[in-house]
């Protein structure tokens, strides 16, 4: 059976801690990765290194690297389940285009100083949840109901034992 | 909302696709968007794939 070569625009997300140690060594690996099962890469570039709209296995922040490559279809899924298993990517997606466009292909397979890829600290904000404490304010507003309801509620049992005994007479009568 | 006829959505596009995005992370109604049938399956398309990146976000 005849493979079918496509291509396809693939991007990966790669774990800041694997890319502190090196970016290269990390585009290095998926590189390896794509072309030992058959992908041919054109082009593999850093998109960013940006913050995630939300947070991925307690990550907050990752490296963006953006490839084109031309292959198969099956070298693409045996590629996933690599890269899901191993590697320093967490997460990639890969989608097929008609072409690569001519300001990508200028890119070619990237090279670049490690020093020159800055990556800042990941803030870890403590899981701690401070007490609730009601304010100071409605505390004593609630107070002042409370005070007056008793005041009522006096007065009402009051009346009911007056009332109460009025009936007694009546009886008696 | 809609300048071009037939026009394509990138999903790396983050600020393109926000103009049809609800602040809460929702998609305008084509009604809203006037955008053609096609054109809006390329936005859903576009925005979800860049939601599946983390480029945006779900809800917010």
């Amino acid at each position: 059976m005849t493979e079918h070569k496509h291509i396809y625009q693939a991007m990966f997300l790669l774990d800041n801690e694997e890319v502190r140690k090196g970016f290269n060594a990390a585009k290095d690996w998926i590189q390896t990765t794509l072309e030992k099962h058959g992908l041919e890469v054109k082009v593999l570039r850093l998109w960013g290194e940006r913050q995630l709209a939300y947070t991925i296995g307690k990550r907050k922040r990752a490296t963006y690297l953006l490839g084109w490559l031309e292959g198969s279809g099956d070298s693409v899924n045996e590629v996933k389940r690599e890269l899901y298993l191993l590697g320093p990517a967490f997460r990639c997606m890969f989608l097929q285009e008609d072409a690569i466009p001519e300001e990508e292909l200028v890119f070619g397979i990237e090279k670049m100083d490690d020093s020159a890829l800055v990556i800042p600290e990941e803030v870890i904000e403590p899981d701690f949840e401070e007490p609730y404490e009601e304010p100071e304010e409605e505390q004593a507003a609630d107070d002042k109901p409370k005070e007056e309801k008793k005041a009522e509620g006096a007065d009402s049992d009051k009346n009911e034992a007056s009332a109460e005994k009025t009936e007694e007479v009546k009886t008696d009568g | 909302m809609a300048s071009k006829k037939n026009r394509t959505f990138d999903y790396k596009d983050i600020e393109d696709l926000q103009v049809y995005m609800t602040a809460q992370g929702k998609i305008h109604p084509a009604k809203r968007t006037g955008l053609s049938g096609r054109e809006q399956r390329r936005l859903k398309r576009a925005i979800k794939y860049a939601r599946l990146m983390s480029l945006i976000p779900y809800v917010s």
